[in-house]
């Protein structure tokens, strides 16, 4: 008897016909309309679209940090439209690293404190604290020197590297990233792509907006959203991402 | 052990938040610091005085009660077998006094003369004693014990010696006519300084045998009878007898009354002056209420990050609040610590009150700062900070993490 062993990857974000009105007194807005994805673990793949098209309140979705008018999501297996607010902070915590196109850190604190902020709600003690905001920020690709530092004494890629080792200091299994390349010169957008690259590698499932084909050319699948549809899922063309381009 | 690194940590970023806004945050901790300054400042200063006052009042004999007479009411020996006969009476005697002016050195100083039978006046106040010299006998009418400040000017230059003489200038009133009188006594002893000058100052005061008074002073009328009962727990009872005998002739007055009154208006005193710090705390949290608003909705985005971060609804309210939590224990620091140094200020000016017409006493107390006092005001100041803190910490807990992160 031939016994055949198959590796099935496992959906770790499921979207299933998710709709996004907003209303503003008579007026009503559709920001999603009806929009079904799945992505599985240790998947890379990038949302483009028109501004105004649904990426962000997709990824908002996906994200936890807003809710559906109908529809479900579903993180790791878990049907989040039934949980309470401070379980859904507890998974974003524990599952869901963030990246955002101004790297929104925290002018006053050091890096070292920017890093670090994602563990607080844990209760986790300073100085393993320290040690893993180290690992993470050399796994984004920073420099320990940074640390001490305040975000504005960087430059614009290296503060993004600060969000991203913000963003995985907690090892999440999901980073999600809002353009995370729109702020940054063609030099530091091929290192911050070059480092989900590797965090992917590692196991880390990722989602990317942004407007930049030769970003979404490196992910594994391209969905294409236009009027809060999902109009097309593409296969990116990997000679022409940004890592091999000029 | 979670909660308290987490607790500590958002301690830490409230103190760091509130450094970047220095200005903003020191005139709120100063309109914060004013509550707890006030409410310091005046109850200790209150609490000083009670204590000294009252002190002074039970150190006059907690079972002493003093009759004076009353619409042309004259006591005489059968008012005083009366009350002698009265059970609980350990002792009664009349007395004659009168306010006086007597040349202490360069000055003249008002005083009060009792003539008495002065080993009573021993027996009721307690810490009385005689530096030096000894008491009169009832015949040696002629002889007097005088108050420290009597026989030592202000600079505590000994004015009067044993032996010498003093002279007593009063006002005596008969027949509606008034008239100068002068008398002259000889120190026979002289009081160890008692100190306060409260009712009755034994420092200011020259006490003469009781046969002084129709002798030396030339008064025919007792000016009232000193009772001393057996036990101070009898007091009450001699006060609802004695009033009993003499309805409105006669003024009745006990020390232990007298500490009680003053208590009862020590306690309004302590009340009045808590209520109106109330309103310096009220307007404090209507100061923190309105910085954290502003806070707050400058920080909305952060507040947002926060969120996806991963920070729950309460972990965000907390970390707000901590930071009017610290402003109001920085405010409380403050504001405690200039109570203190404003008490001591305040206590060291003194307090006049007028004993008799032209006789003002100065009485200088120092302030009880209590640990109760320190304890009720950090516990208000608190409060405040809570109290103006948990609307826009409430607020910035509430806001949807998409919506705080797309705020401009």
């Amino acid at each position: 008897m031939n016994i055949r062993v198959c590796a099935v990857a496992r959906e770790i974000i499921a979207v299933e016909n998710v709709t996004k009105v907003y209303r503003l007194g008579d007026v009503v807005t559709y920001a999603l309309r009806g929009v079904s994805l799945k992505i599985f673990e240790g998947e890379i793949i990038s949302i483009m679209g028109p501004s105004g098209s649904g990426k962000t309140t997709l990824l908002n979705m996906i994200g936890l940090l807003d809710k559906p008018t109908s529809g479900r999501v579903i993180i790791d297996g878990i049907d989040v439209s039934r949980l309470g607010s401070g379980e859904i902070a507890r998974i974003r915590n524990d599952k869901i690293g963030f990246v955002f196109q101004f790297f929104n850190l925290i002018n006053r604190l050091t890096v070292l404190e920017n890093i670090e902020m994602p563990l607080i709600p844990r209760g986790i003690p300073r100085s393993k604290r320290i040690e893993m905001a180290r690992e993470a920020l050399i796994k984004a690709g920073g420099d320990v020197s940074w640390l001490p530092k305040k975000p504005l004494q960087l430059s614009g890629g290296q503060q993004q590297r600060v969000a991203i080792a913000r963003a995985i200091v907690a090892n999440p299994r999901i980073i999600l990233a809002d353009e995370p390349t729109g702020n940054l010169d063609r030099a530091s957008a091929r290192t911050v792509m070059k480092t989900f690259l590797e965090l992917n590698k590692m196991g880390a499932t990722i989602a990317i907006i942004t407007h930049d084909p030769e970003i979404a050319n490196c992910t594994q699948k391209i969905y294409i959203i236009r009027d809060g549809r999902i109009v097309a899922v593409q296969t990116p063309d990997p000679s022409r991402c940004i890592l091999y381009t000029q | 052990m979670a909660i308290t690194q987490f607790i500590f940590d958002v301690f830490k970023l409230a103190f760091k938040t509130l450094t970047e806004r220095k200005m903003r945050a020191t005139l709120t901790i100063i309109g914060i610091a004013i509550g707890p300054l006030a409410l310091v400042m005046i109850s200790s200063v209150i609490d000083g005085y009670a204590d000294y006052v009252i002190t002074q009042i039970e150190g006059l004999g907690q079972n002493a009660i003093v009759l004076f007479p009353e619409s042309g009411y004259k006591f005489s020996d059968s008012d005083l077998n009366a009350i002698r006969a009265l059970p609980g009476v350990e002792r009664a005697e009349p007395f004659y006094s009168i306010q006086a002016q007597v040349k202490v050195g360069t000055q003249t100083k008002v005083v009060f003369v009792y003539a008495i039978p002065v080993d009573i006046v021993f027996e009721a106040i307690r810490g009385l004693e005689v530096s030096e010299g000894s008491i009169p006998s009832d015949s040696d009418y002629l002889k007097a014990v005088v108050g420290y400040k009597i026989a030592y000017d202000d600079n505590n230059n000994k004015v009067y010696d044993i032996g010498d003489v003093i002279t007593i200038t009063y006002l005596k009133t008969s027949g509606g006519k008034t008239e100068i009188k002068r008398a002259s006594v000889s120190v026979s002893a002289i009081l160890k300084e008692f100190g306060g000058a409260f009712i009755l100052s034994p420092d200011t005061t020259i006490f003469l045998p009781l046969s002084a008074g129709q002798k030396v002073l030339g008064l025919n009328e007792w000016s009232g009878i000193f009772v001393l009962a057996k036990r101070s727990e009898y007091v009450p009872m001699l006060i609802k007898q004695l009033q009993q005998m003499y309805g409105n002739s006669a003024s009745i007055i006990s020390f232990q009354s007298i500490a009680n009154i003053a208590s009862s208006i020590i306690g309004a005193m302590n009340f009045i002056s808590f209520a109106a710090s109330l309103s310096a705390f009220a307007v404090a949290v209507a100061g923190v209420a309105s910085t954290m608003i502003t806070s707050v909705i400058e920080r909305t985005r952060e507040i947002g990050v926060l969120k996806a971060l991963g920070f729950t609804d309460i972990q965000v309210l907390v970390m707000i609040l901590m930071e009017s939590i610290v402003m109001s224990l920085i405010g409380a620091a403050i504001g405690i610590s200039l109570g203190v140094i404003g008490a001591h200020a305040l206590a060291s000016r003194g307090f006049e009150i007028r004993a008799a017409a032209e006789a003002i006493m100065v009485i200088k107390a120092a302030p009880k700062v209590s640990a109760y006092n320190i304890a009720r005001t950090l516990g208000l100041t608190i409060l405040v900070g809570i109290g103006g803190g948990i609307l826009p910490a409430y607020r910035a807990a509430k806001i949807p993490p998409a919506v705080a992160l797309r705020y401009e």
